[in-house]
């Protein structure tokens, strides 16, 4: 019987542990992810303003050199692109929100920010795109300062949430 | 033939936002192969020319001469097929903008129309595109076929050769083929392909698009897109050692000078200029001129009386006889 006791206390230890780690990992995810996403722009910065590649071969190309677990996310807008042909880049980039909240772990800023490039995206010039991508680095920047003080503040206090919650169970039902 | 016409027109729809392709679309076989141009002006009914004859198009996709009846092209229109045809990227299209169209995938080429904005370097870009001419290039095989014997004398040697004719009348095509079949030679006709340079200055003899020309001109040909004639033929005559410069649109006094060099450099040449007949020419003050020095030894007339392209004359340049027919 204490066997089974040990047994049990374990595992509500190790699931409460688990479920404290996911929410604070996705502050660790959200940081990660944002500098993922601005290499991306870096790239894609460097694809319009010195390479004058058309955005669908851009976007692509932003796949290939960037991070896989972020730059994923581009090579969809570009086959969005691709398959719909009506006229709308901001509707490409509109159709990955979903992606950017469940599977990045970003928050509605940062998603705003994100479609905030699909407006202004290869309407004009290559000088004129360069500010765009210019004030994009800004605000990205923020976003990232913002989220590492969130993941130092939140991550350590879910971890040990999650794990003092289990030992709180345990005691109850000891 | 038509069904490969029909695919060209229905390319061409690829660049068309979905509204209006849906309509486009719908127009009747028979006119889908000979649409010439493909309208869109900001709030005004969509027009399509076709054998030089302008119809409306309704929302239904019929043709119809009533204006009132034509669907009205919104700024969405505009705004959406600008988009495609750019491939979102403006960015991409820069130098082709400040000319005031871009090419298509095709060698199609789209006119615009909207606010001109100038830089320190003479105009920048256009903005807020109001109107946009989609004309269809449709590349004719063989049009040409029937003149060289009067411009060619034995198997390498090409009379300096001018094709004179009013606009829409098929002067480019019939030099694109020119160039095609002295490039490539031709047995039945007896000629042997010579080394042609091209001096495309209006992105329209080549069509090049991302580098690779959009019609066929022949395997012994190479082109210089964007280049004005006299820079061109200079870079020509150093670089490629052309037995024959083809150029498109000439008339200003550099081109003229351009032509001298190539002269000097014992290449023919075959150009094109706008315009009716002889007097037309020697009114011109450039080109009197060359017509004075003699410098062409053809003239080839053209007009529209049977369609698009038709021969009217061709003129001997040392005694200013016909020789046609």
């Amino acid at each position: 019987m204490p066997l089974v006791k040990l047994f049990g206390s374990i595992l509500i230890i190790i699931s409460t542990s688990l479920i404290g780690f996911y929410y604070g990992g996705k502050y660790t995810d959200r940081l990660s992810n944002l500098i993922y996403l601005e290499q991306c722009f870096k790239i894609l910065e460097t694809e319009i303003v010195y390479g004058a590649n058309p955005l669908p071969e851009a976007l692509t190309n932003v796949y290939k050199k960037g991070n896989k677990k972020v730059s994923f996310v581009f090579k969809e807008i570009s086959d969005h692109l691709k398959a719909n042909k009506n006229g709308d880049l901001f509707q490409s980039f509109y159709s990955v929100v979903g992606i950017l909240r469940n599977s990045l772990s970003l928050k509605d800023e940062d998603i705003e920010l994100f479609l905030s490039l699909g407006r202004v995206l290869g309407s004009s010039d290559r000088k004129d795109q360069e500010k765009n991508f210019n004030f994009l680095f800004k605000q990205i920047s923020v976003l990232q300062r913002e989220a590492k003080i969130e993941k130092d503040k939140n991550e350590k206090l879910y971890k040990n949430l999650g794990i003092l919650s289990g030992i709180t169970i345990l005691i109850i039902l000891l | 033939m038509d069904e490969k016409e029909i695919g060209i027109y229905e390319d061409v729809l690829e660049f068309i936002s979905l509204g209006l392709s849906h309509i486009l679309k719908r127009i009747p076989d028979t006119s889908k192969s000979k649409v010439e141009e493909i309208r869109l002006r900001y709030g005004a009914p969509l027009n399509i020319y076709i054998s030089n004859s302008d119809y409306f198009v309704t929302e239904e996709g019929r043709l119809t001469t009533e204006a009132s009846q034509g669907r009205i092209v919104g700024k969405k229109d505009i705004m959406e097929t600008f988009q495609l045809i750019s491939n979102y990227s403006v960015y991409a299209f820069e130098e082709e903008m400040k000319n005031g169209f871009i090419t298509l995938k095709g060698g199609h080429r789209v006119g615009l129309g909207g606010k001109v904005l100038y830089g320190v370097n003479g105009i920048e870009t256009i903005k807020d595109i109001s109107s946009l001419n989609i004309r269809i290039a449709r590349e004719k095989r063989g049009v040409s076929e029937k003149l060289i014997k009067f411009i060619t004398d034995g198997p390498n040697k090409v009379y300096n050769t001018l094709i004179v004719s009013p606009p829409q009348c098929g002067k480019t095509t019939m030099l694109r083929d020119l160039i095609r079949i002295l490039s490539n030679g031709d047995r039945l006709l007896g000629l042997r392909g010579m080394k042609v340079g091209v001096i495309d200055e209006r992105f329209e003899l080549a069509g090049v698009y991302n580098g690779m020309p959009q019609f066929d001109i022949g395997m012994r040909t190479d082109v210089l897109a964007g280049c004005n004639k006299r820079d061109g033929t200079i870079m020509l005559i150093r670089a490629m050692s052309p037995d024959v410069i083809a150029m498109d649109e000439i008339g200003s006094i550099h081109d003229v000078e351009a032509i001298h060099e190539a002269i000097k450099a014992g290449i023919r040449i075959l150009a094109t200029i706008h315009g009716d007949d002889l007097d037309d020419l020697i009114s011109k003050r450039s080109l009197k001129i060359l017509l004075e020095e003699k410098v062409f030894k053809r003239y080839i007339f053209l007009d529209n009386s049977k369609g698009v392209g038709t021969v009217k004359d061709i003129i001997d340049g040392n005694t200013f006889k016909s020789i046609y027919k």
